[in-house]
């Protein structure tokens, strides 16, 4: 039985025993339905009524002094006699009628004697708010002002409220006076406006959801993968089936990918039916004007563009909760370890949900959090470059991919199915685990994953700025470089007691495959020219690319030579071979086919240049060198084709003479390469991967050991 | 021919205060095709944990095992392909039929729809499952559960059984249909091993007994040869005798 027929197999059932379950029905379908729109429907009624309910109160009113009080008193009144002329002057039905202010006409005033006891009956809400006029008796000289003082609690909800009517009342009282002012000295209305100020806001209504719902939408795909992820994982294993899994002829990494496919379902369902009615309840319960003053519903295409956002979303929760629910033995284990993954998950959605934070920089890669931001982005309406989209995509895709084959190497393991093999700690305590010739898919794919945002952190932080040269990036490369790719995996790999030199194929190779090696080395960048000058016919040349390459031009020709070299070449020749065609290769390839591996591990390598527009060369290359490393069984010859690879492209770039000489000019757009090149170079080209394609010796594939213990 | 053939097993746990638990220590058998071989022992002998690595659930500290030819540890698809795995307490998914979860299973083994589903019907006719093969797992009762667990066991059509205390828990009338079932597998040709700590059960039942206590066989042998070793009649005394544990129930009674 193939492979996705496995799998269907296993997701069909999976799916139906899951949808079987009443628990998921209630989170699923109860939740979102019934809750939802009872959820937003109550509170909204609840704030109007509370508003409605505040505006007919009466108003409790402490002021300073008897004569104060009359004053105020007095204020009041006209205040709601003005608002009645104005209102018999205009027709009752019309607009203007119905914005005219509500007078003040419910409130009791309550003098005091003294400053104090008033600040304490605010405090103590005895009162809603206290006045204190400066003196007994108003005036309306024109060079005198009536000083006042409000006292209120802005904790009191009922406090502010007072304040705020007072004040209009206040504001209304003085404008008329203003008024009556100009009429009396015969100024112009203009007399006290020297400016007059429009501020327009020109938000949408969708751009106010736009900001929130990446976060809401979080919580219900959370919500959704959360519950059948236990269920499939721990909750297989507490009800004892779990046995009888395990002694099917059937591959871990296909019940778990079956199983991850299922959770990443339920997720999807689950959140597709909390948007809808959520999107159902603003649009039918005319509360679109409630969440936002300019109203208009959310438009129907961005309801689906959210949902298809959310497809790489829910893959990556569930791949995460997946991996997480596979460690623990029951049910309740499982949500004490899903609890702190979903803070943790909700820090990075946080960060992302702030206005300010923009796509860029390390948020491109932050796990979480590049996914909101995208999903924000596009509902912001802003433009975003399809590298962003192109590297969202990718890092989101690397994670959830390490995160299932952790899940696949954890489950069933010995130690998390029966509660007498040991704890996982113990499992994990490296005296007990067993020497293996090669690492695992999950510890490969792992180790990558975590590299991955680091190194991009690493070029992130030292790349050049506006005018600057990229000597520290050059630096920080050749210093980082081997401690990243090349001293943590050998660490770990030493850890979990892996054949350290099987792994990274550190091995004399035939003198065939060397040979094929210098032939690719000095011949791979015809192909590569070839593949830009394509890609730019298509798609042209960003400028970003030109600039970039044109700093670095700089900065290697500023350089000394042999530096060039180790920098460039070097470094990047050993470093990368040993970790994408040693760790990453072996690592695949201790499961997974000879092209998958191979192909798996050149889309890392490619992605890891955080360079879109070098995608395709570094993908090709990525394949080339695989390729050459799994035929030759060994990695030299790959390290030795890379090195005359990187050691050409700085040749050309410190002697752009060179250029001119084989009839590419860089002052104009790249062109193809004259035939007395190309077709020499694609001869040695193809020679060499005639001469890779026979295999150093008759199996590759040795017998190994299948790992044990660790990741 | 020797269908299972366990060689020096060994299998230790490491314990929560640091030390070594050798819950089977140096175990070594073999089982001939189309025989019963009970394998006894007191809680805690280490009998799951044997039946464990024969079935590849477990990987041996140390020491290996065939079954039907394959190697456990090098060979894990082969093995299961050729072994059904039964114990007591092993669950079904509640929320599937029984014929589905047979069907489940048979596709498990690489059968496309219409051959499991043929091969469902099959096991439901032929363990008199057909009552209640409509029924959702979790509404059966224990007897009904254990009865299409069997089914479950068997629907590769797999030449050896591994059954881990298949019994346990079961009233007489489910205990007996289970032991029957069992016997018309064995006399239809299948190689069986049992492990229970009923000894009347494995009398019945049994063509080869291991005695196990501590993690090691303390006895083997068919039944007769077993009575002579120890001079007793029925399998109770043999095995109180065998594993010296007579002086210590003596000690505690008295």
């Amino acid at each position: 039985m193939s492979f996705h027929r496995r799998i269907r197999t296993i997701y069909g059932k999976e799916l139906i025993d899951i949808l079987r379950d009443r628990r998921t029905l209630i989170a699923m379908i109860v939740v979102p339905i019934v809750l939802y729109p009872l959820l937003m429907l109550g509170s909204i009624q609840a704030v109007s009524y509370q508003v409605e309910s505040m505006g007919e109160e009466r108003l409790i009113i402490g002021i300073l002094g008897e004569p104060q009080a009359a004053t105020l008193q007095r204020l009041i009144e006209t205040d709601a006699r003005n608002i009645q002329r104005e209102k018999n002057a205009l027709d009752p039905q019309s607009k203007e009628a119905n914005e005219l202010p509500e007078p003040l006409d419910h409130f009791h005033l309550c003098p005091f004697e003294r400053r104090e006891p008033l600040e304490e009956a605010v405090r103590n809400r005895m009162i809603q708010v206290g006045v204190i006029f400066a003196s007994e008796i108003l005036t309306d000289q024109i060079d005198r002002t009536n000083a006042f003082e409000f006292l209120y609690d802005y904790e009191d909800v009922r406090s502010s409220f007072a304040v705020r009517r007072l004040q209009d009342m206040i504001d209304r009282t003085a404008e008329r006076m203003k008024q009556a002012r100009k009429k009396r000295f015969d100024l112009p209305a203009e007399f006290d406006k020297p400016f007059e100020l429009t501020v327009t806001d020109l938000s949408t209504r969708s751009s106010v959801i736009g900001q929130i719902l990446p976060l809401i939408l979080i919580l219900m795909t959370i919500t959704g993968a959360i519950y059948p992820a236990i269920d499939l994982t721990a909750g297989e294993r507490e009800r004892g089936t779990l046995e009888s899994l395990m002694v099917s002829p059937v591959p871990v990494i296909d019940l778990i990918v079956g199983k991850f496919l299922v959770v990443t379902t339920v997720a999807i369902m689950g959140a597709a039916l909390n948007l809808a009615s959520v999107s159902a309840t603003v649009y039918f319960g005319g509360f679109d004007k409630v969440i936002s003053s300019t109203g208009g519903g959310i438009p129907i295409a961005k309801i689906v563009f959210i949902l298809l956002c959310l497809i790489p979303f829910a893959v990556l929760m569930s791949a995460i909760m997946i991996a997480v629910c596979s460690f623990a033995r029951t049910f309740k284990e499982a949500q004490n370890y899903v609890t702190p993954v979903i803070l943790a998950v909700l820090i990075p959605g946080g960060i992302a949900a702030l206005p300010a934070t923009r796509l860029d920089g390390i948020m491109l890669v932050m796990p979480v959090g590049n996914m909101v931001l995208l999903a924000r982005e596009f509902l912001l309406g802003a433009a975003i470059s399809p590298w962003h989209i192109v590297m969202v995509l990718l890092s989101t895709t690397l994670y959830a991919g390490a995160a299932v084959a952790v899940a696949a190497n954890i489950f069933g393991k010995e130690s998390v199915v029966f509660a007498d093999a040991g704890s996982l700690k113990s499992s994990l305590s490296r005296r007990l685990i067993k020497p293996s010739a090669k690492p695992t898919i999950s510890m490969g794919l792992l180790v990558v994953a975590v590299l991955f945002p680091t190194w991009f952190f690493v070029q992130a932080a030292f790349s050049p700025g506006p005018d600057e040269d990229a000597i520290g990036l050059l630096y920080a490369t050749g210093w980082l470089m081997p401690i990243l790719f090349l001293i943590l995996p050998i660490v770990i790999l030493a850890y979990w007691k892996v054949d350290i030199q099987n792994t990274l194929c550190v091995r004399m190779p035939s003198l065939r495959h060397l040979a094929a090696a210098v032939l690719i080395g000095i011949s791979a960048w015809v192909p590569a020219h070839e593949i830009n000058v394509l890609q730019q016919s298509l798609l042209g040349v960003p400028q970003s690319v030109v600039e970039n390459a044109e700093i670095l031009g700089e900065t290697l020709g500023a350089l000394p030579v042999g530096a060039v070299f180790v920098l460039v070449a070097l470094v990047p020749a050993v470093c990368e071979e040993l970790l994408f065609r040693g760790f990453l290769l072996s690592g695949l390839g201790s499961s997974a086919r000879k092209w998958t591996a191979i192909l798996v591990s050149a889309a890392v390598f490619g992605v890891f240049h955080f360079f879109l527009f070098k995608l395709p060369v570094t993908i090709g290359l990525g394949v080339l060198l695989g390729y050459l490393c799994w035929q030759s069984r060994s990695i030299l010859p790959a390290i030795v084709a890379h090195f005359l690879h990187n050691a050409i492209g700085a040749f050309g770039a410190i002697n752009p003479d060179w250029y001119e000489w084989i009839g590419v000019s860089t002052d104009t757009d790249w062109v193809h390469l004259p035939i007395h090149i190309l077709i020499p170079g694609g001869i040695v080209f193809l020679l060499a991967l005639l001469i890779t394609a026979r295999p150093s010796i008759p199996t590759i594939k040795q017998a190994v050991p299948a790992p044990a213990g660790g990741l | 021919m020797d269908m299972v053939v366990a060689d020096n097993l060994v299998k230790v746990f490491p314990t929560p205060n640091g030390k070594e638990k050798r819950a089977v220590d140096g175990l070594s058998f073999v089982v001939r095709e189309g025989r019963i071989y009970g394998l006894l022992g007191p809680n805690g002998a280490g009998k799951t944990t044997t039946l464990r690595m024969l079935s590849g659930l477990m990987a041996p500290t140390s020491g290996s095992a065939e079954l039907g030819g394959y190697d456990v540890a090098t060979q894990p698809n082969e093995v299961k392909r050729v072994l059904g795995f039964l114990t007591a307490n092993t669950g079904l998914y509640q929320r599937l039929t029984a014929r589905e979860l047979l069907i489940y299973f048979a596709q498990l083994h690489r059968m496309d729809h219409d051959e499991a589903s043929a091969r469902a019907d099959e096991l439901i006719e032929w363990l008199g499952i057909g009552d209640f093969a409509g029924h959702r797992c979790g509404a059966l009762s224990t007897g009904q559960k254990q009865r299409v667990n069997i089914a479950r066991a068997l629907v590769a059509d797999p030449p050896i059984l591994v059954m881990d205390e298949p019994t346990l828990g079961l009233d007489v009338l489910s205990n007996r249909i289970i032991l029957e079932y069992i016997k018309r597998e064995r006399d239809g040709g299948k190689t069986i091993i049992l492990s229970t700590h009923y000894l009347d059960e494995a009398e019945d039942m049994c063509d080869r007994i291991g005695l196990l206590h501590d993690g090691k066989l303390v006895a083997e042998g068919d039944l007769d040869s077993l009575r002579s070793l120890a001079g007793e009649d029925r399998l109770s005394n043999i095995f109180l005798k065998l594993i010296r544990a007579d002086e210590k129930v003596e000690a505690i009674v008295r």
